[in-house]
C-alpha cells in the first residue's frame, strides 16, 4: 500500500479509511479465531458462524464502499446499523453462562469499525454518536455494566480524537484546495494581464505620440492617454506593493508608482527594504512634495524623485524646476493653520527617525529627505 | 531633406503596429530603416545580415528577451549601437539590457522629435541616459561596493562619476550639469559614457570568466 507524503487535497481522509479496512479485517480474523476456538461453548455453533459470516461479508462490501469514496455517510450509518445488530444478536447465540463468565460480545473488537467509520464521514459529532449506539448496545447486552466501563470509554476516546483528526484534516484539506485554486487564478490572471496591458501600453504610447504630433484637441487625447500609460505602467512594473512576513515593504517599488508622465522617479533596480509604516511615511512625504510641484509650480511642470542608498543613509531627493519658494512662505502657511507642505512633510519624516531639508532658489526647489540607516536596520 | 549617407535603423519588436509606426516615423525623417523584426533569434539572424548603426529594441518580445538579442547582436557587430525602447520600464531588464551593451534607454511614450534625437545621439556613440536610468546605474555601483566578493574586481566609479550620475537621475540636462561643475558638457557625457562602459566591461568580463569555470568544471 503506498502512502502519499502529503495531504491530497481532494481525498484528504483516504488513508485514514485504508487504516480503517485494515483494523477491520485484522480484528474480523481475531474475533473469528476466538469464536472457532471455543464453538462448543456457545448455545447455538451454527448461529455463531452466521453471524461471523455477516461480519465477513459486511466487512468486504463496507470496505468496497468506503474505497470508492461512494456513499461514505450513508454506508457508515448501515455500518453502525450491522454492528449494533451483530452485538444485539448476543443472548441468542451465546448461553447465559457464558454472558456471566464475561465472555466477549459477538463482534468483539471487530465493532469499534463502525464508530470509526462514523467519526472519519461526519467528524467529531459522527463519533460521539457512533461511541453512544456501540457503548449503549454493549450496555443492553452485557450482564455486568461495570466491567465494561474501560471498554466504553475507550470506544468514546476514540470516536472524539478521530472524528476530531478527520474534521481538522478536512478542514486543511479544503484550505489547501482554495489557496492551489486562488494560486492557479492569480497566476493565470497575471499572465492575461501580462498580454493585455502589454498590448494597452503600446497603443497607448502610440496614441500619445501620434497625437502629440497633429496637435490640437489630438494633441489633448495623447497627453491623457500618456498619462494613463504612465499609471498602468507603474502598477504593472510595481504591483500591489505588498509588506513581507516581517512587515518590510519595497521603498523603492513604492516610489516608482508615483512616476507620471511629468514625474521621473529614479531608484536603484534591487529592492530597498524598510519596514512597511516607514514607507508609507516616507511614499506621503514624497507624495506632498510632489503635490506641491503642481499646486505652486504648475499641473504641468516636470518633477524629478531620485532615491540613493548611500550606505550609512537612504536619501531621497525631490526636485523641481519652479520659481523657487519664498522666504516664510512655508512658515506663514504654518502659522495660518493649514496642512501645508511643512507639517505634511517635516512631520512624516521625522516621525520615522529623517531629516528633511529644502533647497530653494530662483533655478528651482530640492527637498532632500536624509534617514539614517540605524533608525531602521 | 535627402541625406546622401542616412543612419542605418533596425527596429526590433514584437508588436506589428508598434514596429511599422515607428519604422515609417523614422523613414518619413531620413532615416534608413534596413530591416524590422519581431524576435530575439530573428533580431540576431537579421542584424549580421543587415549590419545596422543602430539598432532601437524592444525589451518585451513576447516569449523571447530582448537582453539575449542585444548580447548576440554585439557579438556580431561590436560597433552596432543598441537604443532600448521599452514600453515595459521593468528596471531590471533595463538595467540588464545596459550591462549586455546597450548604450540608451527611451520609453515608448517619447515623443517622434525626442526618439530621432535620441537615434541620432546612439548612432553618434553617445549615450542616452533618462533620470531613470541614471537611478539605476547609480544603485548598481552601490550594490557591487556593498557586495562582499572576494575578487574584489567590482567596477567602482569616481565621486566626480558619481556626482554627475547623481544630476542625470535628478533630471539635470548635461548643459546644466557642466554649469553647476564648471564642466564643459563634452566633459559631462564622457563621464556617463564611462560608467556604463565600466558595468559592460565588468558584465563581460564576468560572462567570459564563467564560460571559463564552466568548461573547465566540463573537463
Amino acid at each position: 500500500m503506498s502512502t502519499p507524503a502529503t495531504v491530497d487535497p481532494q481525498q484528504p481522509l483516504r488513508p485514514l479509511w485504508r487504516g480503517l479496512l485494515v483494523y477491520r479485517v485484522l480484528a474480523l480474523v481475531s474475533a473469528a479465531v476466538v469464536v472457532l476456538g471455543s464453538l462448543a461453548a456457545y448455545r447455538s455453533a451454527a448461529g455463531a458462524v452466521a453471524v461471523l459470516m455477516v461480519m465477513a461479508g459486511w466487512t468486504a462490501l463496507s470496505g468496497y464502499a468506503y474505497l470508492r469514496a461512494a456513499a461514505r455517510g450513508r454506508i457508515a450509518i448501515a455500518d453502525l446499523a450491522v454492528t449494533v445488530a451483530v452485538m444485539a444478536s448476543t443472548p441468542l447465540v451465546q448461553t447465559p453462562a457464558q454472558v456471566a463468565a464475561d465472555a466477549p460480545v459477538m463482534g468483539s473488537i471487530w465493532t469499534p469499525g463502525a464508530v470509526l467509520a462514523c467519526a472519519l464521514a461526519y467528524g467529531v459529532r459522527g463519533g460521539l454518536l457512533g461511541a453512544l449506539a456501540v457503548s449503549a448496545t454493549l450496555l443492553a447486552v452485557q450482564a455486568r455494566p461495570q466491567t465494561e466501563l474501560g471498554d466504553i470509554q475507550l470506544i468514546v476516546l476514540v470516536g472524539l480524537t478521530v472524528g476530531f483528526a478527520a474534521t481538522v484534516l478536512r478542514r486543511q484539506a479544503e484550505r489547501l484546495r482554495r489557496a492551489i485554486a486562488a494560486e492557479a487564478a492569480a497566476r493565470e490572471r497575471e499572465r492575461l494581464a501580462r498580454a493585455v496591458h502589454d498590448g494597452v501600453l503600446q497603443v497607448l504610447g502610440l496614441l500619445r505620440r501620434r497625437g502629440g504630433e497633429l496637435g490640437g484637441d489630438a494633441a489633448q487625447l495623447g497627453r491623457l492617454a500618456g498619462e494613463q500609460e504612465f499609471a498602468l505602467r507603474a502598477l504593472l512594473t510595481s504591483g500591489p506593493a505588498a509588506a513581507d512576513e516581517q512587515g518590510r515593504r519595497d521603498l523603492a517599488a513604492a516610489l516608482r508608482t508615483l512616476a507620471t508622465a511629468r514625474t521621473s522617479v529614479a531608484t536603484p533596480a534591487h529592492p530597498v527594504e524598510l519596514p512597511a509604516p516607514v514607507v508609507d511615511e516616507l511614499v506621503a512625504a514624497v507624495g506632498a512634495a510632489l503635490t506641491n510641484v503642481s499646486t505652486h509650480v504648475g499641473p504641468d511642470a516636470p518633477a524629478w524623485v531620485l532615491l540613493e542608498d548611500v550606505g550609512t543613509a537612504l536619501e531621497i531627493s525631490v526636485r523641481d524646476e519652479g520659481p523657487g519658494i519664498s522666504d516664510g512662505r512655508l512658515e506663514a502657511a504654518a502659522a495660518a493653520g493649514r496642512i501645508g507642505v511643512a507639517r505634511s512633510m517635516r512631520g512624516r519624516v521625522h516621525d520615522v527617525g529623517g531629516t528633511i531639508s529644502c533647497d530653494t532658489g530662483p533655478d528651482g526647489t530640492e527637498w532632500i529627505i536624509t534617514l539614517p540607516r540605524e533608525a531602521h536596520p | 531633406m535627402t541625406d546622401p549617407d542616412p543612419i542605418t535603423v533596425m527596429v526590433v519588436d514584437d508588436h506589428p503596429i508598434w514596429r511599422e509606426g515607428v519604422a515609417r516615423d523614422l523613414q518619413e525623417r531620413g532615416l534608413r530603416v534596413v530591416a524590422t523584426a519581431a524576435d530575439a533569434a530573428a533580431a540576431v539572424r537579421i542584424a549580421a545580415a543587415t549590419r545596422p548603426a543602430v539598432v532601437l529594441m524592444d525589451l518585451n518580445l513576447g516569449a523571447t528577451s530582448g537582453v539575449a538579442a542585444i548580447a548576440g547582436i554585439l557579438e556580431k557587430l561590436p560597433e552596432t549601437r543598441v537604443l532600448v525602447l521599452s514600453a515595459s520600464g521593468e528596471h531590471t531588464d533595463v538595467l540588464e539590457a545596459v550591462k549586455a551593451g546597450a548604450t540608451g534607454y527611451l520609453v515608448k511614450s517619447a515623443g517622434v522629435e525626442e526618439l530621432l534625437a535620441a537615434v541620432r545621439r546612439t548612432a553618434d556613440g553617445y549615450p542616452v541616459f533618462t533620470p531613470g536610468l541614471a537611478g539605476l546605474v547609480l544603485g548598481e555601483y552601490r550594490r557591487l561596493a556593498d557586495e562582499p566578493s572576494g575578487r574584489g574586481d567590482a567596477p567602482a566609479i569616481t565621486e566626480r562619476e558619481t556626482e554627475v550620475l547623481r544630476l542625470v537621475a535628478k533630471g539635470l540636462t548635461a548643459r546644466q550639469i557642466g554649469e553647476r561643475l564648471r564642466l564643459s558638457h563634452r566633459t559631462v557625457e564622457s563621464h556617463v559614457q564611462n560608467t556604463l562602459r565600466k558595468l559592460q566591461l565588468h558584465n563581460r568580463a564576468q560572462l567570459v570568466r564563467y564560460a571559463i569555470e564552466q568548461g573547465l568544471a566540463d573537463d
